[in-house]
């Protein structure tokens, strides 16, 4: 586990990892839904998929926000390499937060298979 | 970076000079074929790029002409169909990605102090497939039998009804062909880009060109198998009647769209990268201070580097998909201008805090500002799905491609060719010529590209030949045509710039532009072997901080200065803190890259002109030739035979566990893994969407033997998981019976395998489901066949005394490639025989 303390340039492509996966669940978990049994069009957005897609988006949301606090306090100990790489790990996974909440934002109002 | 090597002082820098050009210096004549050096192979795709460039700008011209005026016969409908579709080609296939990879190719081992890529023949081969795949494209043109269907195919247009001649097949053949040279290009940047910089360069202190093309070769690794994928699919379609794409037999023409932009997308930002590298590199330098966040424009490469990946869907916002998911994609393309946007404010601020000299280089860069913040804006606006549907197959699209494409990456590249040209030339370029150059591109272009967003506004759909008089689109076209040759005229100047350079430019003085970077470190232009010395570089600005540098490298004053053993050798080092590990030894001058590349032109061409047999021959010869040049590695008498090093040295690679190749071939199973979620996408994607695919109600592959087949995939891995396990600990006993027994049972596998789909009496060509499943099998067989023969080499290299507890290397490369198989044969049980099982149709 050293290898990934929040030091370890991994972090730097894992929260953007885990946003795509987030991207992809999403994308593809609609698509086949809506092909095997989408909802009733005049349940509008308030269709269990909308609540599915909405809770895996707040998960993992909240979980990136997580790791982005983690990243932050690790760089505060640390200097040189070891703080760069936390410091930007730490945006990244912000930023990837910040993705989910914006690309999933729809979810609250948008009929899922229209 | 202090690590100078009083040894070396005592040496003749002279003698050492031409010690190392002994050894890496490049034949003449014929044998030039068989140079593998990154300085030659940059400078060889450079100028073919810039050939293929000018067919390119040729094919805009006739466009321009066409559209000049209303009702014009200047060409036929059929013609102008392929001189778009060939436009369009050519300029992305050929041209802007083989320029800007080799411009990498030329840059990146000077920039970490390295003295080459770090698999020299692959850079060879991946010239050779570029130029011949290049040449049987364009040769289209001249017989009058060009793809026409636009340079994104779409099926059904592209497909054997719409498209019954030669065309697509020149496309789908030629591309292919042409993308090993970018995925080539790809695996050895990345490994370069982590395993070769010089000794101290941690990741933090990488320069910023550095990771942008990191970025960039990741991206072309991710990003191109999924087209691989699609033009082999489409190829079989057209050639053997697999109907992939139709949906009369269980396949969806959607398909081909998933699979191109998945490609496509991503593609401008694999553009884009480079030349905001080159922007990033010229605007601390010409501002005369260091770039205003380091740390963020690396987090808004790896921003750019995934959501790039997110955005495909945004090309097909009016294929009929629900609204949700346009919303996504709508958003994540709205996304991805936050790291374009942070990249622009740290240009900006640097401008801002230094004292910018408006050099040549500087003026492009500029101009490159003012197009491509332009194109990002309309970008933005083409994410708004209403917006979208309203200009959808307009010249406003096609106005905006070119203020990204021309703005994001062909300003800043001639800015990067000026800024570079005294390391390529020795000389310095005309200011006059090539500011007159400059203005006559930067309005020509704005004058064709800017009007044609009202063009597109108007409703000028693109794709058509012609228009009538009277659509009030006549003035603009005029204004655009008459503006295309003034941009024309621009780019000829410049061209003319930098021919004329080479014979009149003045002589340039070391460091011309006072650059911060070790490229500049090299005599110019360069030697075969760029450093004599290599330093150790703590710093982001090696050159600012210690000017003096050039000259002691030059004197021999640092690390790897000896020549004797006759090797060409670099500084293999760790791949986040940059502390040398290992001495990494590369191959010489060879014939094999040429020879394996002629063999598989021989292949596309026979699959062109539907010779099988002889494709099937020529692929067995390509396959021979690979083996032949993967036999000259480790302890091999052309290669390192003996494993001497200087007292204090780290030890040659091969004679470790972790060289350079085990990295490659990490990151080319990482292409091959792209390809294979291409394949499963497909797959699933086609049995849950396609209207008319049907399931059999008697599954056809057996699961026993399949899983007998996994099994023994399975078991063979496991033996070259432990033997690998025993070289670690410097255990060879019983080596050579191992590997004998492991090739075994991926023989076993093969052979369960391939009676498994012989039992299973598929119908390609009158069911999708059955071709798609036979695409799956051959896929497992290839690679099951491919891990036995490789693994029969290593016990035969075992015999001869390559591989053993001195020489370990090997074997754990192989072992990557059979933990690929296990995994990859595993999946494809799942995908294709347990789940129709449990789930049915």
């Amino acid at each position: 586990m050293v290898r990934l303390h929040f030091t370890h340039p991994i972090h730097l492509i894992i929260g953007l990892t885990l946003w795509s996966l987030w991207f992809v669940a999403v994308y593809s978990g609609l698509s086949v839904v809506c092909a095997v049994a989408p909802p009733l069009p005049e349940a509008g957005a308030l269709t269990g998929l909308n609540v599915a897609l909405g809770g895996v988006s707040l998960i993992t949301a909240v979980g990136l926000v997580a790791l982005a606090w983690g990243g932050c306090q690790v760089a505060k100990q640390h200097q040189g390499r070891q703080r760069f790489h936390a410091t930007v790990s730490a945006w990244l996974y912000l930023f990837s937060a910040f993705g989910v909440v914006f690309a999933g934002m729809p979810i609250i109002s948008v009929p899922p298979c229209l | 970076m202090k690590s100078v090597n009083q040894e070396a002082i005592e040496h003749d820098p002279q003698q050492l000079h031409e010690d190392l050009h002994t050894i890496w210096g490049n034949p003449k004549g014929l044998r030039s074929l068989t140079i593998v050096n990154h300085t030659t192979l940059g400078l060889r795709f450079m100028v073919t790029g810039m050939v293929f460039f000018l067919i390119g700008g040729i094919l805009a011209m006739l466009v321009r002409t066409q559209l000049a005026m209303p009702d014009q016969n200047f060409m036929s409908p059929d013609i102008y169909n392929q001189v778009t579709t060939m436009h369009g080609t050519v300029m992305m296939f050929l041209f802007a990605i083989p320029m800007l990879e080799g411009l990498a190719i030329y840059l990146i081992p000077k920039m970490i102090g390295a003295r080459d890529l770090v698999c020299p023949r692959l850079t060879s081969l991946g010239y050779f497939c570029y130029l011949f795949g290049g040449i049987i494209l364009t040769s289209s043109l001249i017989i009058e039998m060009a793809p026409s269907s636009g340079w994104f195919m779409y099926t059904p247009l592209s497909s054997k009804e719409f498209a019954p001649d030669l065309g697509s097949d020149f496309w789908l053949l030629g591309i292919t062909f042409v993308e090993i040279s970018a995925v080539s290009a790809g695996v050895e940047l990345v490994v370069s880009i982590l395993r070769t910089r010089t000794q101290g360069m941690a990741l933090h202190k990488m320069p910023l060109f550095a990771w942008y093309i990191l970025a960039m070769a990741l991206m072309i690794v991710v990003g191109f198998p999924p087209l691989i994928l699609g033009s082999v699919l489409l190829e079989l379609e057209r050639a053997v009647g697999m109907p992939f794409f139709q949906i009369a037999g269980g396949g969806d023409p959607i398909l081909w769209q998933h699979l191109f932009w998945l490609f496509g997308h991503p593609e401008v930002y694999i553009i884009f990268l480079p030349a905001a590298g080159i922007v990033s590199t010229l605007i601390p330098v010409f501002a005369g201070r260091p770039i205003v966040g380091y740390g963020w424009v690396v987090a808004a490469i790896a921003i750019m580097g995934f959501i790039s990946f997110g955005l495909w869907v945004h090309h097909m916002f009016t294929v009929g998909i629900p609204q949700l998911a346009q919303a996504f994609f709508s958003a994540a393309s709205m996304l991805v201008a936050v790291p374009t946007a942070i990249q622009v404010f740290v240009w900006l601020a640097t401008l801002w805090l230094g004292k910018p000299k408006m050099k040549l280089p500087m003026l492009w860069v500029m101009g490159f500002l003012i197009i491509f913040v332009c194109g990002g804006l309309t970008g933005v606006m083409l994410a708004l799905v209403p917006f979208n549907w309203q200009v959808h197959d307009t010249h406003f699209v096609v106005a905006h491609m070119h203020y990204v494409l021309v703005g994001g990456m062909f300003f800043p590249l001639i800015a990067g060719l000026y800024y570079w040209l005294p390391l390529f030339s020795g000389r310095m370029p005309s200011e006059n010529l090539g500011r007159w150059g400059f203005w006559l591109t930067f309005l020509g272009f704005n004058g064709t590209f800017l009007i044609m967003h009202w063009t597109g506004l108007l409703g000028m759909p693109r794709r058509v030949y012609t228009y009538e008089a009277g659509s009030g689109w006549e003035v603009y076209n005029l204004l655009s045509s008459v503006s295309s040759f003034v941009l024309s005229a621009g780019i000829a100047m410049v061209l003319l710039d930098i021919a004329l350079h080479f014979r009149f430019g003045k002589p340039a003085k070391q460091n011309p532009w006072n650059a911060d970077t070790l490229e500049w470190a090299n005599s110019m232009p360069p030697s075969a072997y760029n450093f004599v010395s290599l330093p150790s570089v703590e710093t982001r600005h090696p050159l600012w901080d210690e000017p003096n540098l050039p000259h002691t490298m030059a004197k021999g004053m640092h690390g790897l200065a000896v020549a004797s053993h006759g090797r060409r050798e670099m500084w293999g080092s760790d791949p986040i803190t940059g502390k040398v590990r290992e001495i990494i030894h590369l191959p010489g001058n060879s014939w094999w890259p040429l020879l394996a590349a002629a063999a598989l032109a021989v292949v596309c061409i026979s699959l062109l002109t539907r010779v099988y047999a002889l494709a099937g021959i020529f692929a067995v010869i390509a396959g021979v030739f690979l083996l032949r040049w993967s036999w000259e590695n480790g302890a091999h008498p052309n290669a390192a035979p003996d494993a001497g090093v200087k007292p204090g040295d780290p030890p040659l690679h091969s004679r470790t566990m972790d060289g350079p190749g085990l990295w490659a071939m990490a990151v080319f199973l990482i292409a091959n893994g792209s390809f294979f979620l291409s394949y499963l996408f497909g797959w699933f994607y086609l049995w849950t969407v396609s209207p008319e695919w049907q399931m059999p109600d008697t599954p056809p592959l057996s699961l026993l033997i399949m899983g007998m087949a996994g099994g023994a995939v399975l078991a063979g891995g496991v033996v070259i998981e432990k033997l690998v396990r025993g070289l670690r600990q410097q255990r060879d006993a019983g080596l050579r019976a191992s590997l004998y027994l492991a090739a075994a049972l991926g023989a076993l596998q093969v052979g369960l395998a391939g009676w498994a789909l012989w039992r299973a009496d598929l119908s390609p060509t009158q069911t999708t489901h059955d071709a798609v499943m036979l695409v799956g099998l051959v896929y497992a067989l290839f690679h099951g066949g491919l891990a036995v023969i490789l693994t029969v080499l290593q016990g035969m290299r075992v015999g001869y005394g390559y591989v053993g507890a001195q020489a370990p290397f090997e074997p754990a490369v192989v072992a990557l490639l059979w933990r690929y198989n296990v995994a990859t044969f595993w999946l494809l049980v799942g995908a294709l025989v347990i789940l129709p099982r449990v789930i049915g149709g």
